[in-house]
């Protein structure tokens, strides 16, 4: 009895995994329980991150409360409420493919080989890779890290464009923030390499920022997105429509200034550039 | 929606070479760190049983210390607590060298040894002393006393739990990877995040990680026949082809 039990607890579990809802888009699930499950971070300030009065806050969360989901509830016809789950890069595609997150908004960078397994929102967000070093230091940027010891984030797309571009690098991958920061501060690696606002992010909470210099052009292009089940282009379209009506309406720049602003939580200006890209990513009504 | 299987990503491209570059990582880093824990074990645990009450004392520091902290505290004191009191020459030289892997493999080595100390302990004092009395009752030495009745009947009981403890030894090198060790769960996560195919790169690293505690498994069920009490290890009745 327990024997078969467990057998059947263990098929359920595969089956979750393997094929949720198989008969039902993310916009039915939505209209059917009210409610709009994002996955996201608690501790990437400051797309989403839980803040000092213990609020769970974020740009990518505001652009999905603020944006999102109105337009998600107009296509559903009646009022959704959000629900916040944590996820991991390493979990954040299984949460998805078993039904237990509808959206992923974070910062996940948007790539071809991930467009195989999930779809992607517009760009919400531009940024590059580029390098931290020890004020002093010779590394400038990509140029400079021939032989040298390269810290980065695990499996980030940064880590790959080091290993084909500079194959001479000693690359050291690191699955947290802390420890590859720690390996740049005792020397174990000469340079740490993430996206810059990620690093800009860094030093603003060492003890010392005043030590730490953010060097080099973007050598990669890092666009975030909203990842959702693939396949369910009526939910993408609710998405994108939400993002494109705040690119429109300016509430989308609103948003911005107030986490990237020169009083947000972390200054990153919006290039004119990257401001003319979010603009004419909203197609014509 | 459902899930696209695409079980190809495991061999296409870079995969696998990540793969079979993790597997081998992961081999060696377990094979030098159980033949040091394998050495302190049999040190310590040997120490454990001598009358000299200094040595005794020591070998229990020594278990006590390193089994009761947990492996990853063990693998940031070797990689991030170790090398700034070094020489700044010996660190660069170090860091240049794979320091990362020499301190995952001492931090697994001394960590299990701690734990191999018991298991070995419990084998040898588990012999009642009137076995050795027996043995030179009829003329052995000391050394052929050991060789040919003590050690025999201490391997089987020492090899079933050592038989545990290297497994553990061998699924824990993969906290190795918190200080970048490529080994195969490092290298299995790399996959899934370069690819997105979780399920794929999962299954891949659980079949690997099973088939080698299995082989582990077999080789360690062939040295306890070995020195099985005829009888008292059933043994397979025919051979299985």
């Amino acid at each position: 009895m327990k024997r078969s039990l467990s057998a059947l607890l263990a098929l359920a579990v595969m089956l979750a995994s393997v094929a949720p809802a198989a008969a039902e888009t993310t916009l039915e699930k939505i209209a059917r329980t009210g409610t709009l499950t994002i996955g996201t971070r608690t501790g990437s300030p400051p797309f989403a991150y839980v803040n000092k009065q213990n609020e769970w806050v974020g740009f990518s969360i505001d652009l999905v409360d603020q944006l999102v989901l109105s337009a998600v509830s107009t296509k559903v016809g009646k009022p959704v409420k959000l629900e916040k789950k944590e996820s991991t890069p390493a979990t954040r595609i299984p949460l998805l493919s078993s039904g237990a997150v509808d959206l992923i908004a974070g910062t996940m960078t948007d790539t071809r080989p991930r467009r195989d397994s999930a779809d992607f929102s517009l760009t919400f967000f531009v940024t590059g890779a580029q390098f931290m070093v020890k004020k002093g230091s010779p590394i400038r940027g990509i140029q400079d890290i021939a032989g040298k010891r390269v810290g980065a984030q695990q499996g980030s797309t940064n880590a790959r464009i080091i290993r084909e571009r500079v194959p001479s690098a000693q690359l050291r991958e690191f699955p947290d923030q802390p420890s590859a920061f720690q390996a740049l501060a005792q020397g174990q690696v000469d340079t740490y390499t993430n996206d810059g606002i990620q690093l800009a992010g860094l030093r603003t909470k060492a003890p010392n920022p005043g030590e730490w210099d953010i060097v080099g052009d973007f050598y990669s292009y890092e666009p975030y997105g909203m990842a959702m089940r693939k396949g369910d282009s009526d939910f993408r379209a609710a998405v994108n429509n939400g993002l494109m009506e705040g690119i429109d309406s300016g509430k989308f720049f609103e948003i911005y200034e107030k986490w990237f602003g020169p009083r947000g939580e972390l200054p990153y200006p919006m290039t004119p550039d990257i401001k003319k890209f979010m603009i004419y990513q909203s197609v014509p009504k | 929606m459902q899930y696209q299987f695409d079980w190809s990503v495991l061999w296409r491209g870079q995969s696998r070479d990540w793969l079979l570059q993790g597997l081998l990582t992961t081999l060696e880093i377990s094979a030098l760190a159980w033949l040091l824990a394998l050495a302190l074990g049999v040190l310590s645990g040997a120490l454990r049983t001598v009358p000299l009450r200094p040595l005794r004392a020591l070998a229990i520091f020594y278990v006590e210390f390193f089994r009761n902290v947990p492996l990853l505290v063990w693998m940031f004191f070797w990689y991030f607590g170790v090398p700034p009191l070094l020489p700044r020459p010996v660190q660069e030289w170090l860091f240049n060298h794979g320091a990362e892997f020499w301190a995952g493999m001492l931090a697994l080595g001394v960590y299990h040894g701690a734990r191999f100390s018991e298991v070995i302990r419990a084998g040898i004092q588990s012999i009642p002393k009137t076995q050795f009395e027996a043995a030179a009752s009829t003329g052995l030495t000391v050394a052929q006393a050991y060789r040919l009745i003590i050690i025999p009947i201490a391997l089987r009981l020492i090899v079933p739990p050592l038989t545990n403890e290297s497994l553990n030894l061998l699924k824990n090198s993969s906290i190795a990877l918190t200080i970048s060790v490529a080994e195969l769960t490092f290298q299995t996560r790399q996959i899934e995040t370069y690819t997105a195919k979780a399920i794929e790169a999962l299954t891949a690293g659980t079949l690997i990680y099973l088939i080698l505690c299995l082989g582990i498994a077999a080789a360690m069920a062939r040295v306890e026949r070995r020195f099985a009490i005829p009888g008292l290890i059933a043994r397979p009745t025919r051979a299985e082809h």
